[in-house]
């Protein structure tokens, strides 16, 4: 199976979003294919986190939102009459711009998702792979009690968080310019995890840093002003952008 | 650039000045009381030897003034002064040398008596009329009143007083009464000292006798200020003496009414900022019911009573109980305690609450296992605030008929109830002597509890920024 007949997880048909009287995300369609990286990339205020936020619902929180269009999970639209958001957020996670972790140990971060899902089995375990496949396991196994998030380094406390999402097993994690408030080696590890990552996991990426996204993700869409102006495979996009909005972005005239 | 600076300085002296005011105000008031109280040692001291007394006064005859004298009103069984032979009824005249016209002159004298802890001082008192003239027998010749012993006490035998003789001056103060012979006695020692010359007719003869009837001993005093302050906090009421005034019932009756406003107001405030904060969508509604919140914040403490009294104590059948005054008080800080938790829930970082949404938790368990836990410090310090402005409020429980002046501890929720600040008020309003200290000593007790809860909430709110600020 080649990239481009990879099956569409998420797909957004026709999607727009406002804040009150200003619109954010406008008739955006794009299709987000299983365990492959799709970076999001545009200049601030492209409407870039707004979109991938919508894919969890997160923008539930914030008074004033309406949507319209569709997003579909599998087929399924979870904007509709009787979704449950918490049940969209058990398949769907999302890692911040900012890492967030709880005021908790570092086990109780792992294992809160788990906790409320009802999980019952060996929690222990699930934490392990969690942190494990955060690449994280080895720096915090011997303080998993006694540590709390914030006793963590910052690039630390970011593979806490993707361990946090991972802990609950999404289909699709959703990263908010995770490398943001990093520094370059603790990117660098990030970048590496994402990577490793998208065998098991669909990963959506939002970033301002264009050289990010040419290094991890299969596929990029390029937004500006809330419009999705180009999504193609990375490695075209970048060469030979179709769009000349897209071509001034990458070759760094604006943005 | 110096009009610049004119401005800066103008604002630091302003700033300057608020402060020192508030710290200026603070400090003279806890003295202003504490000096006020210091006399409680002393009063403490007497009513620990044994002694209660009362302020009486003598009218002297033919003339306006009246001389005042200290009777002792009780003595306490197995004390000191008991030993001594003191009994209620007896006038007390002198205390280490000075003359007691009036309760204060004793506290204070033992008060101020060299010395260190224990002071034993000279005292000298008449006993009760019975035992120092015997039976008296009043009759009148011709209008003018006579004072007959009818039955000399073993005491007026040992003055060389007989039966019959008709008592005509004590100390130049003319007897006109069986009650009054005795009273001018105790003035007239107190005033002129002993022997006093005492006129009267015998066998149709006029005679001067110089007798003295008082009995003098040494009394020991213990002047312990912890002690004072403890009995103080924890005996009963004793309506009367102010040297036995206890603190407890009002003191208990403050915990027992703060106890159950918490109970009430507590989830009430958090479950209403919760919502408000949380899940409240944004619209008219909502507006409306913020609005109201943050009036009723503000509304006079005394319109609360008054709802109390017609919600709680009447239409609701509490009557003027425990229970009614917890209820009443909740309503006061109910709206205090919404905004102070909202105040708390706001400052929870949003990306917390993200962060417990994304792994799928709903939003009660965002709240329940994450926003509630961070906010806590928060909230426990506005909760305290808001406990300790109740535990100051007089005026919502005397418009809800608080008793002011309970002698027991009440013991259900049923029992009515006095507090702190009502039976400040109460020993305030009163005009005997030492009542202004008693309650001098609970406003006292009142701001240093006030204090503590104060703190509590600053170390609360320090060991929050502690350990958060990672």
């Amino acid at each position: 199976m080649s990239e481009h007949e990879a099956l569409p997880v998420l797909s957004t048909r026709s999607f727009s979003l406002w804040y009150g009287s200003h619109q954010a995300v406008i008739e955006v369609n794009l299709d987000i294919a299983e365990r492959q990286i799709t970076a999001i990339i545009g200049p601030s205020g492209c409407g870039k986190s707004t979109l991938i936020r919508a894919f969890n619902r997160l923008n539930d929180l914030i008074p004033g939102v309406r949507t319209s269009g569709e997003i579909l999970f599998r087929g399924e639209t979870i904007y509709g009459r009787g979704v449950d958001p918490v049940n969209v957020r058990h398949h769907i996670g999302m890692v911040f711009q900012k890492p967030n972790p709880f005021p908790k140990s570092v086990f109780e971060n792992v294992a809160f998702g788990l906790r409320i899902n009802g999980f019952r089995g060996n929690l222990a375990e699930r934490v392990e792979s969690a942190l494990e496949r955060a690449a994280l396991w080895d720096e915090v196994k011997d303080d998993l009690h006694r540590k709390t998030g914030y006793d963590l380094s910052g690039g630390q406390q970011q593979r806490l968080c993707i361990a946090r999402a991972l802990a609950v097993d999404p289909e699709v994690l959703l990263m908010d310019e995770p490398c943001s408030a990093l520094d370059p080696i603790a990117t660098a590890k990030i970048e590496d995890l994402i990577r490793e990552l998208a065998s098991s996991v669909t990963v959506a990426i939002v970033t301002h840093n264009m050289q990010q996204a040419a290094r991890v993700s299969d596929f990029t869409a390029f937004m500006l002003l809330g419009e999705l102006v180009e999504f193609g495979l990375t490695r075209e996009l970048f060469t030979r952008p179709k769009d000349s909005r897209t071509e001034a972005y990458i070759t760094g005239r604006f943005g | 650039m110096r009009g610049r600076r004119t401005v800066g300085w103008v604002f630091a002296a302003l700033a300057a000045a608020a402060l020192g005011v508030s710290l200026v105000v603070l400090i003279v008031l806890i003295a202003i009381t504490a000096l006020q109280a210091g006399p409680i040692t002393s009063m403490r001291a007497v009513s620990g030897a044994g002694i209660s007394l009362s302020l009486r006064s003598l009218d002297i005859p033919g003339t306006r003034d009246s001389l005042a004298y200290a009777t002792v009103a009780q003595v306490e069984a197995g004390s000191p002064a008991a030993g001594l032979g003191m009994s209620r009824g007896d006038a007390l005249i002198e205390v280490g040398g000075t003359g007691v016209d009036r309760p204060s002159r004793a506290w204070d004298t033992v008060g101020a008596a060299p010395g260190g802890r224990e002071v034993t001082l000279p005292v000298a008192w008449m006993p009760r009329s019975e035992v120092t003239l015997g039976a008296l027998r009043a009759t009148s010749v011709q209008g003018a009143p006579r004072v007959v012993l009818s039955s000399p006490s073993e005491s007026a035998k040992a003055g060389a007083l007989r039966a019959g003789d008709v008592l005509l001056a004590v100390g130049g103060i003319p007897i006109v009464g069986t009650r009054q012979a005795w009273e001018a006695l105790v003035v007239a020692a107190r005033t002129q000292g002993t022997p006093i010359e005492l006129s009267l007719e015998r066998d149709g003869e006029l005679q001067v006798l110089r007798w003295d009837p008082t009995v003098r001993a040494e009394l020991r005093f213990v002047r312990d200020p912890l002690r004072a302050w403890w009995t103080f906090l924890t005996t009963l009421n004793e309506p009367r003496y102010p040297e036995r005034a206890g603190l407890l019932p009002a003191f208990a009756g403050s915990v027992y009414v703060v106890l159950v406003m918490g109970a009430v107001a507590f989830p009430l405030g958090i479950a209403g900022a919760v919502y408000l904060e949380e899940y409240a969508p944004s619209n008219v509604l909502t507006r409306v019911i913020e609005v109201l919140v943050a009036n009723l914040a503000g509304m006079p403490s005394a319109v609360v009573g008054i709802i109390g009294l017609e919600v709680f104590a009447r239409a609701l059948g509490a009557g003027r109980s425990i229970l009614a005054g917890g209820f009443t008080l909740s309503i006061l800080i109910l709206p205090m305690m919404i905004v102070a938790v909202r105040e708390a829930l706001r400052a929870v970082p949003q990306t917390l609450r993200e962060a417990a949404l994304a792994v799928g938790a709903t939003r009660w368990e965002t709240v329940r296992h994450h926003v509630l836990p961070y906010a806590l410090p928060g909230i426990l310090t506005g909760t305290i605030l808001s406990f300790s402005r109740a535990l100051g409020e007089a005026a919502p429980l005397l418009l809800l008929g608080a008793f002011l002046f309970v002698t027991y501890v009440p013991q259900g929720l049923g029992d009515s109830f006095t507090v702190v600040p009502l039976q400040i008020f109460e020993w305030a309003t009163r005009p005997q002597d030492g009542f202004a200290t008693v309650a001098a000593a609970a406003i006292v007790v009142l701001v240093a509890l006030l204090l503590v809860l104060n703190a509590v909430a600053i170390i609360l709110r320090n060991r929050f920024q502690r350990r958060w600020s990672g």
